[in-house]
């Protein structure tokens, strides 16, 4: 039986690698942001103690960011 | 490692510590990247430390400098700065994976190494922090 493709995609699938990569702490740092932004909202003067765990939060999450990132140094 | 008392204090620590750390992690990463791929390796384990200090240290100093703002310059420093942060990654992984100096594995590994310990420094200086309310 003959194979016929009826569709095709061309280009490099490390772009969807990319957009992996960006999705996922674009939405981490959103919800740190929003909820911080709730917490300062209720209680201003704790602005310091939640900038400085924001700032945690928003560490971890583009560590994993920077990490996916950096793979095709290892996966090309 | 002393307990920090506010803002200026918890930065100033992450900053001094994450350099030391950094710094250790670029001997040891380019040494063993000489060791196993040459000069190659040993510039890559240099890069990888020195990218990894410069994206980290970012965003500890756009909260820095945010925390003397208002709230809504607060948010515009740091995300605008997140995201200038994360395209500036972007591109400068491009420019050095086609470089011709450029050991991999030995980049993306002390990359790693460097993200992962200084993530360890910022999470033991904000757990010993005591932060007095009302302070900026």
């Amino acid at each position: 039986m003959d194979v016929t493709n009826i569709a095709a995609i061309s280009g490099n699938i490390a772009v969807i690698g990319y957009g992996l990569a960006a999705v996922g702490p674009g939405i981490g740092v959103g919800l740190v942001v929003s909820k911080t932004i709730e917490s300062i909202a209720r209680q201003p003067e704790l602005a310091a103690k939640l900038q400085v765990t924001m700032w945690l939060g928003i560490a971890f999450t583009e560590a994993l960011a920077l990490i996916g990132l950096a793979t095709p140094f290892i996966f090309a | 490692m002393s307990k920090a008392t506010n803002l200026t204090e918890v930065f100033s620590a992450v900053l001094k510590q994450g350099l030391l750390l950094v710094a250790i992690i670029a001997v040891v990463g380019g040494g063993l990247g000489l060791i196993f791929a040459g000069v190659n390796g040993l510039i890559s384990g240099l890069i990888g430390a020195g990218l990894a200090l410069l994206f980290s240290s970012l965003t500890a100093l756009s909260v820095r400098f945010g925390g003397k703002l208002s709230l809504g310059g607060f948010f515009g420093v740091v995300l605008g700065g997140w995201i200038v942060k994360l395209v500036g990654f972007v591109v400068l992984i491009a420019v050095l994976k086609g470089a011709v100096f450029i050991a991999g594995p030995v980049l993306f590994f002390t990359l790693v190494a460097s993200i992962l310990g200084t993530l360890v420094i910022d999470s033991l200086i904000v757990l010993k922090s005591r932060i007095t309310v009302g302070t900026d």
